[in-house]
């Protein structure tokens, strides 16, 4: 009896946890947006009607995709590399690309309002070489939240391509380039397809994470730049529109969703084995 | 169309350490060559300078009127087959063995008439949808062994490609590599520290230690002609017996161990005997008996053998191990008599 119990008893407290503090507060957030007083979807149509609240999600969803590819790509390259390096440089490669992760998110995208200020380093580097004349604005604009949050996410997507790609054997590639493959069909034919769960997940992870990022957009995008999550919070906190700010995660949830399952299928298209 | 391999004058480093010394080697068109040596002997960096994984600090290397040396790997045209098969595991079956001809510019249709009718010789038609995951290591071998063979490379190259195969596999995999080889004509090297895989397949082994070739000869004559110590041990005999010339009265010479033992010996057996020498002998070819002419010992373990009893046999200037007949069982501890049986031994220069 106990024996048979014992599986529900020991997932018992951690189920609880989940329940009580996630699946109950995301449940009524949720219902909270379909009992309202105007109609059940009226949050929803208060959202898409106001030009602005679509801007923003249209916003979010543009920054947090060019983030991926251009996060996918670089990571992809660095990851590449440090694969082939032998055992003892590729830790400390390693070690020097998570170490920026070990600060917070807020402290690492400040650094970028110190770079990219109207008095920031880059602009007094300009300055002095004579490459411009007066300092450009570049804080508050969307490409200074794209790369901060490039900054941010390339660390995640070369940990977790760095073991895919050091997953694939050496002789595979020995045998493809005995067949005849140049280096971009090795690249193309063989690597790419094998590194293509990890690339999954990696896109997934930089994709989720700048779609609901907070402190990046609020630093360095700040009222002009709004996203969803800085959205969220106006709604919340500024104007106590609760039901707008459920409304809000509530997009946030779905859309999230789509893109995932999108990115599944893209990849499963590409290749059969992965997924 | 079949071509000639020719290793010319190779060196090669890893690193600062010299791995290969000068090593030429020449593999007649159509041959099949094994390249045997225990790991670190240079045999798979041998394989690996053909293939183009790595490059030779001096020499050249030649296959037909194509000089390889500097040459791309994905240039050469070699089939390459691995110890670990090396199987694409997201393509199918089929999409292995084409891989190759799609590199060529094939058309899909032909590429899948090519990979099917290769499929077809190594047995595996009913297979070709698979993915390699699902297949048994022989299979998988022979997936590999279709993939190398389907490009109709002029050259074919064997990386220890049985290793991983249990015996009973092991032998039927070789006669096929052996058919299918000789079926096409393709010049061949075939790396692999099996000594009996080695022989059984090749047309002539090349014995290394140390990044040389020690010998480079026909089985039989390795197996029976060892060139050099080294060889000799590696095939197998297990007594090599130091002796100087004290006499010599026409064909018969006579010489003795560092212990003093004295050996009467024949040239028109053994051909011509230098001063100084080896004699190399199986522990067949060391018969004990109780008394004689012959090298004294005192017997050792006495171990049965079903055709033989083999001794251990201890003398002043090393031990031995020979064999005495089933009909007369001597005790440890008992003295007697070593006499060479000239088939069975080998003169070698010696060492020192």
């Amino acid at each position: 009896m106990i024996k048979r119990l014992s599986p529900w008893i020991l997932a018992g407290p951690a189920s609880l946890l989940v329940l009580v503090f996630l699946i109950l507060p995301v449940g009524s957030t949720l219902i909270a947006t379909f009992t309202d007083a105007k109609g059940w979807a009226a949050p929803y149509a208060a959202f898409f009607n106001s030009g602005f609240r679509r801007t923003v999600l249209y916003r979010t969803i543009e920054i947090s995709l060019i983030t991926t590819i251009i996060s996918v790509v670089l990571g992809f390259i660095a990851a590449y590399v440090v694969a082939q390096m032998p055992a003892r440089l590729k830790s400390i490669m390693i070690i020097a690309a998570v170490f920026p992760l070990l600060t917070g998110v807020v402290v690492r995208s400040f650094a970028w309002l110190i770079l990219l200020g109207k008095n920031g380093i880059l602009n007094t580097a300009l300055l002095s070489v004579g490459f411009i004349s007066e300092p450009i604005s570049m804080l508050y604009t969307e490409g200074a939240v794209i790369a901060a949050m490039v900054y941010l996410f390339v660390p995640l997507m070369i940990l977790t391509l760095a073991g895919v790609l050091e997953g694939i054997p050496k002789d595979v590639v020995e045998a493809a380039t005995s067949l005849g493959a140049t280096p971009f069909a090795v690249f193309r034919q063989v690597i790419l397809p094998l590194a293509m769960p990890g690339l999954i997940v990696g896109a997934v992870l930089v994709f989720t994470g700048s779609f609901t990022s907070y402190a990046t957009p609020q630093l360095l995008g700040g009222e002009r730049q709004m996203m969803m999550g800085t959205l969220l919070y106006q709604r919340a906190m500024v104007t106590f529109d609760w039901t707008g700010a459920s409304t809000v995660a509530a997009i946030m949830v779905v859309v999230t969703i789509l893109i995932v399952v999108l990115m599944t299928r893209l990849a499963r298209r590409l290749n059969p084995m992965a997924g | 169309m079949t071509v000639s391999l020719t290793l010319d004058h190779i060196t090669a480093h890893y690193g600062s350490t010299q791995v290969l010394e000068d090593l030429s080697l020449a593999i007649k068109a159509g041959e099949l060559v094994s390249l045997l040596g225990s790991s670190g002997c240079g045999k798979t960096t041998t394989l690996r300078l053909v293939a183009g994984f790595l490059e030779p600090t001096s020499g050249t290397i030649q296959l037909g009127e194509r000089d390889l040396t500097r040459l791309a790997a994905h240039k050469r045209d070699i089939g390459l087959v691995f110890q670990n098969y090396a199987l694409f595991p997201h393509l199918s079956v089929r999409d292995n063995v084409a891989f190759g001809l799609k590199q060529r510019g094939l058309g899909g249709t032909e590429r899948t008439a090519k990979a099917n009718a290769m499929l077809e010789r190594v047995g595996l038609s009913s297979f070709a949808d698979r993915m390699p995951a699902a297949l048994s290591g022989g299979q998988k071998q022979r997936v590999a062994l279709a993939r190398a063979l389907v490009i109709e490379p002029p050259l074919l190259m064997f990386d220890e490609p049985l290793s991983n195969l249990d015996a009973k596999l092991r032998v039927d995999m070789r006669v096929e590599i052996r058919r299918l080889q000789r079926a096409n004509g393709t010049t061949s090297l075939y790396v692999t520290h099996d000594q009996e895989e080695a022989f059984s397949i090749s047309d002539r082994v090349a014995i290394m230690n140390a990044g040389r070739i020690m010998q480079l000869d026909r089985p039989e004559v390795l197996y029976q002609r060892p060139a050099n110590s080294f060889v000799a041990r590696f095939v197998g005999f297990e007594n090599l017996i130091g002796m100087t010339v004290t006499a010599r009265d026409g064909e018969t010479v006579t010489a003795v161990t560092q212990a003093g033992a004295t050996l009467k010996l024949s040239q028109s057996v053994f051909g011509a005997i230098p001063d100084r020498f080896v004699l190399a002998a199986r522990p067949d070819g060391l018969a004990v008996s109780r008394e004689g002419e012959g090298i004294p010992v005192t017997l050792g373990i006495r171990t049965y053998l079903g055709r033989a009893y083999q001794y251990q046999c201890t003398t002043p200037a090393g031990d031995y191990l020979g064999n005495g007949p089933l009909t007369e069982l001597l005790d440890p501890g008992t003295a007697a008599v070593l006499t060479p049986v000239p088939e069975q031994c080998c003169i070698l220069p010696s060492d020192a």
